[in-house]
């Protein structure tokens, strides 16, 4: 393990009756970012708490680097962490909340004023805080985050209120701080965006792990979706079926598919392991008339709704 | 730890607070001034005048009244982070949340004595102009008139301290303000008029309050309403301890309980 790996186990946390978080483990490693998915009320803001030390767990551990956060060294020159989207004194301006977190964890004037260029904070540093629109809160939370340089970042939620510029702004500076080998454990129910930044996926539900893994074995492979007048039959051939008279033309399995068919309502089917050209070339070769062929790239969407047994 | 004290000290003075304060304790020093130059004697009541020792000490022990005033400032202070969420951000970088409080404690110690003391030489300038105005000598002594101030500016000091600890302890800022600003405008005085409590007057915060600024005015008051005998208070610095003591339990009390609970 490194300094910079995130562990959680069996964490559980309970609110008098109701369990938020139950027997929760899983881990994020330096270089990656880590999706960490669940719908509103998933438990995901308990959990990123209780890493912090702020909620205290009813069992279970969190740790970074081994060790819990409040036992860290200088916990905000490892742990950089955005939870609240407006947590600022309203008569404060932007500097000033910087500059006095910066004194709390002892970082100089200098590196004030890196966050602030690094995360756009610098163009409305002498505004007051209640005058920021929800985007530059967001902002002003990375760019406190941000000033204790940490290896580790927490972030809840933290496109909540950015406009399509700054998500994607976002998205870049998080590949980024990942690739200088930071690990980053983002949480969002907005599963677009997560995946396209994130190289690990954790999905939690009612405060459970439901999986975690490479984001790409979780989304699955593409699929081929097709109408047709002749579903049925062409469901028969491109399984291969005796009856079906394989053997004229290039048959699916002679091309190294190891087809599926599934047939998702009368006249449509969804086929996994072949390609557009296969299916269609077995229809053309049959004569089955096509009326749509589309390919269905594999959505992080269709796998989480899947996952938490929400699939349509 | 002193990096938490000059952070505080850096909230403290980069929120509207300070202007609030500074206004509040030139306005209360001010006042002072105001009723110097009315003159004790021209009061309903009337009470004897700017030249005499009593006179002087019943100006001196009105603006022993407003000790209150920096407690609430600093309930305000520390209520408001929880009102503005900023403790989250707090947490995170002082997760030992006692070192948050004990740094808070000192930075607004020394706020609370910069108000005492701002409010006493404000009183103290005043004092003397409205006796010069009205061509009359004040009726103490000058450093008997200063070192009275001076007792105040401290009590002030101590008085914040309480109230750090106590809009700590209760957290919404609401509440803590109604309960600080309560208990010195009403329960206390309420409280007085129990027999039996009266006699624990000199440790409660009024009458310990009362002893560091060596103003009796109001358990006299109530001996005369009474017909009892005003409880003997304590000397100075005890009651200074007796203050002090309070806003230390205050503290250990909000690092013990609430500030334990989860940030969620």
């Amino acid at each position: 393990m490194s300094d910079w790996d995130i562990a959680v186990r069996g964490l559980t946390k309970t609110f008098g009756p109701v369990t938020a978080v139950s027997d929760l483990s899983f881990g994020a490693e330096p270089g990656t970012v880590t999706g960490f998915l669940g719908s509103n009320g998933a438990g995901k803001t308990t959990t990123m708490r209780m890493m912090l030390g702020l909620i205290t767990p009813t069992s279970g551990t969190a740790t970074i680097g081994g060790k819990r956060y409040a036992d860290l060294r200088r916990p905000s020159a490892t742990v950089g962490a955005v939870l609240d989207s407006s947590g600022f004194h309203p008569s404060h301006t932007a500097l000033d909340h910087l500059r006095v977190y910066a004194r709390m964890g002892r970082y100089g004037p200098a590196r004030v004023a890196r966050v602030a260029d690094l995360t756009g904070v610098s163009a409305f540093a002498g505004r007051t805080t209640r005058t920021l629109s929800t985007g530059m809160r967001q902002r002003l939370n990375l760019a406190t985050a941000l000033l204790g340089d940490p290896r580790v970042l927490l972030l809840d939620e933290p496109s909540n209120g950015l406009d399509p510029e700054g998500i994607a702004w976002l998205r870049h500076f998080l590949r980024d701080l990942a690739a200088e080998g930071r690990t980053i454990l983002v949480s969002s129910h907005v599963l677009g965006e997560v995946e396209q930044m994130a190289d690990h996926i954790v999905v939690i539900h009612d405060g459970r792990l439901v999986t975690a893994g490479p984001i790409v074995e979780l989304c699955g492979t593409a699929a081929v979706l097709v109408r047709s007048p002749q579903a049925d039959l062409l469901k028969a051939w491109l399984l291969g079926d005796e009856t079906g008279g394989a053997g004229r033309g290039e048959s699916p399995r002679e091309a190294g598919g190891e087809a599926r068919v599934e047939t998702t309502q009368p006249g449509a089917l969804r086929i996994h392991g072949l390609t557009t050209a296969q299916v269609a070339a077995v229809a053309a070769s049959r004569g089955i008339p096509l009326h749509e062929i589309t390919l269905e790239r594999p959505t992080l969407e269709r796998a989480f709704l899947h996952l938490t047994g929400r699939a349509r | 730890m002193t990096a938490l004290i000059s952070a505080e000290w850096l909230r403290l003075t980069t929120t509207r607070l300070w202007l609030w304060g500074s206004l509040a304790a030139l306005g209360s020093g001010g006042l002072v001034g105001l009723l110097a130059i009315v003159g004790p004697e021209n009061f309903t009541p009337p009470l004897p005048g700017l030249d005499t020792a009593q006179g002087t000490l019943v100006l001196i022990g009105l603006l022993g009244l407003t000790t209150f005033a920096p407690a609430l400032l600093g309930t305000a202070a520390v209520a408001s982070e929880y009102r503005h969420r900023t403790i989250t951000t707090t947490a995170l970088f002082a997760p030992r949340r006692w070192t948050w409080l004990a740094a808070k404690l000192v930075a607004y110690a020394g706020g609370g004595l910069v108000y005492g003391l701002l409010t006493a030489a404000t009183a103290a300038a005043a004092l003397f102009a409205a006796a010069a105005i009205k061509g009359v000598t004040l009726g103490l002594p000058a450093t008997t008139v200063l070192a009275l101030l001076g007792r105040i500016a401290l009590t002030m000091a101590v008085y914040t301290l309480l109230g750090v600890a106590v809009g700590a302890l209760l957290r919404n800022q609401v509440t803590a303000l109604v309960v600080v600003g309560g208990y010195f405008y009403m329960i206390e005085t309420a409280l007085l008029l129990i027999p039996g409590i009266q006699a624990l007057y000199p440790y409660l915060p009024g009458g310990a309050t009362a002893a560091l600024t060596g103003s009796t005015y109001l358990a006299e008051a109530v001996a005369d309403q009474t017909g009892t005998a005003a409880a003997q208070l304590l000397p100075a610095p005890v009651g200074g301890a007796v203050l002090l003591g309070y806003a230390l339990i205050a503290g250990a009390v909000a690092v013990a309980a609430p500030l334990r609970r989860d940030i969620a």
